[in-house]
């Protein structure tokens, strides 16, 4: 029977319990990218995520080194890089991709000259923090959904504040906010998400999809905050059916996700081409 | 006799970027609810005072006072026009959004807005007669719509102090009247209009003050004192022409010669 | 200094190292002095330097501990390679990390391919090794072949050692046939429907075909560890697993277990993490030489399928 062969079909996958854990992940981390990607996009960081998630590498081998835990040890530098770019272009002392570019190169070779240094009897470093979300434990899933639910909330609180920077820096002068600070901060909860994304799905996964989704959702919308949720409805949506494609058609996961995230791109690109 | 203190003080302030001084030196006081025109060659500084005046830039020495407090004791009490160029009108908000953003200073960090607020944005919209517009993308309005959007933030900001960057430069007559009828609505507020502007008619007819700047203040003071021959020509340098019979020629082209040549 | 001369100075520079560059610094072996012999992996190393004994001294390109198939080579071991006289691969495309410097150093060397003559295990369906599996050594007869490929290369590098490596070659084929007995006692203690392996990556094959065990699949499908799975290729060793009677996935020591756990969660068995595949021990460690990771992987192997 027809019926019952498409509910076999969605609910095939979902009886191993790495599936369940698999989507649920990625469908947290494709919602937090996706939220945080708003900003990347609207204000021009899309290399500055690409540069953080490259630029953890000293941070996890210096952890390693000092026998501390590598996930803080990717967060701080996350947010060296985060705070470094901030420092460089400020005030026009450089162009910010100027910085990032200078930083990432830096940082990406202290971590390869670091990793190269240790000879010691141990996992290969790299394997680590760039995980594969077909590997994610219940544990990391706890990780993921209270670090995510801590950004979000952040974003939800702070989110008149992060408008008025984005859109018109003088205003927020006139209104006295804290430019400069919440600035800092964006960049901070970016760090942040970068690396609670790359523990769960890995490099080339991360960046896109704080890019991807957020630039879909921008062509459907015309208000900030519908883009958001429309950006986070994609993250979301991209990451069910990339998974299903991973099980159904034998695609490695990652790339399936990322995948059907640029897929929808060019649909609503097209879309609205045509609508015009 | 008691010291009422002026809207706006400013004192021995010297303002520039970097290494740069751009304004050397400004003195000028302005009472409540006057309207000050801003009145000088291209790069002569007035972009430079805005920024200083909103907290933007700061200054390199002196003092600028608001109510007698030094800048920075105020909230929101300064609202700013800017120049068109510089706003990013590919942003996604609607004009609402943006009128909404002149309430936050009011809101504090963690409220959202309520139906007052609500309706003193209507309110600003009508007054600045773009209501009909409230749910477009700012991308979608035409120059002059924009500009009136821009004045309706600043409205429902309901400041004591309204700079204007140029706003009667490359608007249409529909936006210069609704500038103009704002500068009368908000002087019945007692609200202190400082205004810059090419158009030196209009800044002699319809202003109380005229700031006239070159790196320097020129001259303060009422249209008649300060649109002088003698102010004229060292505000203007060598793009005022006066004629045989008296009449005067100005070209805004340049900005000024880097030397001072008038002192 | 003038321009000119300033000129012809540094293209006399880069001249000159260029041809340092180019040195055979093999030929700087005189007939008395002996070769210089690298090894590609400290494995090789330690099978080699058996049969090399007291004469020769064998060095290991990579460190110890070090997963080969992610290995990015460095400027010292591209210097190393320079400085040997004779290098010994394991081949079958085992050392992929190895071929840039190889065809760059320059100079010329002997390069001893262990595992000449042995005839690879295909892998249906992985595009990492077209040659095949390279992993021969974790069946010590196959390693008997790999010491007669080494002793008639140190014969060939020098001669005057030849009596030597002989015998050291045939006290050594011994001990490999004593592991090999010593081997099937312990699998014997395993009855036939216990001997299943799963692993991280194809590397038990020819373990397994000597010693009667099942490969049930591995959690990633490939010689080499780079790949990732897919989630169909997961959920396809998860049911395999449950439907044999594997008891265990078996771990090297430097593999990344995030994957394997689920997998074993999934699939209800233990994660046994501390295998030598690769690499041996340090000195003071669990398995400093061949025969020893041989004994403890087995060891562990045999733990884990019992249950």
């Amino acid at each position: 029977m027809k019926r019952n062969g498409m509910i076999d079909w969605l609910l095939g996958p979902l009886t191993y319990g790495f599936m369940q854990r698999g989507l649920a992940a990625s469908v947290m981390v494709g919602i937090l990218c996706a939220v945080m990607g708003t900003y990347v996009v609207l204000r021009g960081m899309a290399f500055l995520g690409d540069a953080m998630s490259h630029a953890i590498l000293p941070g996890i081998a210096i952890a390693y080194i000092f026998r501390g835990n590598l996930l803080i040890g990717a967060i701080v530098a996350a947010g060296v890089v985060a705070v470094g770019v901030g420092l460089f272009s400020r005030k026009g002392n450089l162009k910010e991709d100027t910085a990032i570019g200078i930083l990432f190169a830096a940082a990406l070779s202290l971590g390869v000259a670091l990793i190269s240094t240790m000879q010691t009897f141990a996992v290969d470093l790299s394997h680590i923090l760039f995980g594969n979300v077909l590997g994610v434990s219940t544990g990391d899933l706890w990780l993921t959904a209270v670090l995510g639910a801590g950004i979000l909330i952040t974003v939800g609180l702070l989110y008149k504040q992060f408008l008025v920077i984005s859109f018109d820096p003088v205003l927020a002068a006139t209104l006295r906010l804290p430019a400069e600070l919440l600035r800092y901060l964006m960049l901070l909860l970016l760090a942040l998400t970068v690396v609670v994304s790359l523990q769960t799905v890995g490099v080339g996964l991360s960046s896109a999809m704080l890019v991807t989704p957020a630039a879909t959702a921008y062509l459907l919308t015309r208000r900030l905050f519908p883009m958001m949720l429309v950006s986070a409805l994609i993250g979301a949506l991209s990451s069910v059916v990339g998974l299903y494609l991973s099980y159904y058609l034998n695609i490695v996961s990652g790339a399936a996700i990322v995948l059907t995230a640029t897929m929808l791109f060019l649909i609503a690109f097209l879309w609205k081409r045509l609508k015009t | 006799m008691t010291h009422t203190p002026h809207r706006l003080e400013v004192i021995n302030a010297s303002i520039g970027y970097g290494e740069r001084i751009v304004l050397r030196d400004i003195s000028f006081q302005v009472p409540h609810g006057a309207r000050v025109a801003v009145v000088g060659p291209n790069g002569a500084g007035k972009s430079t005072l805005f920024k200083a005046l909103v907290g933007l830039l700061p200054m390199k020495s002196g003092r600028i006072l608001i109510h007698g407090l030094e800048l920075g004791l105020h909230k929101d009490c300064v609202a700013y026009v800017p120049q068109r160029e510089e706003v990013d009108w590919k942003f996604p908000v609607t004009v609402t959004d943006v009128v909404m953003m002149g309430r936050y200073g009011k809101l504090g960090w963690f409220k959202r807005p309520s139906r007052e607020d609500r309706a003193a944005v209507r309110e600003s919209l009508e007054q600045m007669g773009v209501a009909p517009l409230e749910k477009k993308s700012i991308g979608e309005l035409s120059g002059g719509q924009q500009q009136r959007v821009f004045l309706a933030r600043a409205l429902s900001q309901e400041p004591h102090i309204l700079l204007m960057d140029e706003p009667f430069t490359g608007v249409d007559v529909t936006t210069q009247d609704a500038t103009l009828n704002l500068l009368d609505t908000l002087r019945e507020r007692q609200v202190t209009a400082i205004i810059s502007t090419h158009d030196l008619n209009l800044a002699s007819n319809r202003f109380d003050f005229i700031l006239l700047l070159n790196k320097r203040v020129v001259a303060f003071g009422q249209p008649g004192e300060v649109m002088r021959q003698e102010n004229l020509s060292r505000a203007f340098g060598n793009s005022l022409l006066v004629m045989g019979n008296g009449a005067m020629l100005v070209d805004e082209c340049c900005p000024p010669d880097e030397e001072e040549r008038h002192d | 200094m003038s321009k000119k001369s300033a000129i012809i100075g540094l293209l006399l520079v880069l001249l000159l190292s260029a041809c340092a560059a180019q040195t055979n610094l093999a030929s700087s072996t005189s007939p008395d002095s002996k070769p210089r012999v690298l090894a590609s992996t400290s494995i090789l190393a330690d099978i080699a330097q058996n049969v090399a004994g007291d004469r020769l001294k064998v060095e290991s390109l990579l460190p110890l501990g070090v997963d080969p198939h992610a290995y990015q080579p460095r400027p010292s071991d591209a210097a190393k390679v320079a400085e040997s006289t004779v290098v010994i691969l394991n081949g079958a495309d085992y050392e992929q990390f190895l071929a840039p410097i190889l065809n760059h150093v320059g100079g010329r060397r002997q390069v001893i391919e262990a595992s000449a003559g042995l005839t690879p295990r295909a892998v249906p369906g992985d595009s990492a090794s077209p040659g095949g599996d390279p992993h021969f050594w974790l069946d010590p007869n196959l390693v008997i072949t790999y010491v007669k490929n080494i002793r008639e290369g140190l014969m060939a590098a020098d001669p005057a050692g030849a009596e030597t490596y002989k015998a050291n070659a045939d006290a050594y084929i011994n001990q490999l046939e004593q592991l090999d007995t010593w081997i099937k006692t312990q699998v014997d203690t395993l009855t036939p429907e216990k001997r299943y392996l799963v692993t991280n990556h194809e590397v038990l094959g020819y373990f397994a075909d000597r010693y009667g065990f099942t490969i049930v699949g591995s959690v990633i499908p490939s010689v080499s560890d780079e790949a990732a799975p897919s989630a169909q290729q997961m959920a396809a060793l998860v049911d395999k697993i449950r439907s044999s009677n594997a008891m265990a996935i078996f771990l090297d020591a430097t593999d990344n277990p995030s994957l394997a756990d689920q997998a074993a969660k999934e699939a209800k068995v233990k994660v046994i993490t501390d295998l030598h595949l690769e690499s041996l021990t340090p000195a003071d460690g669990s398995a400093p030489t061949y025969i020893d990771i041989m004994k403890y992987n087995v060891d562990q192997i045999v733990k884990g399928c019992q249950g």
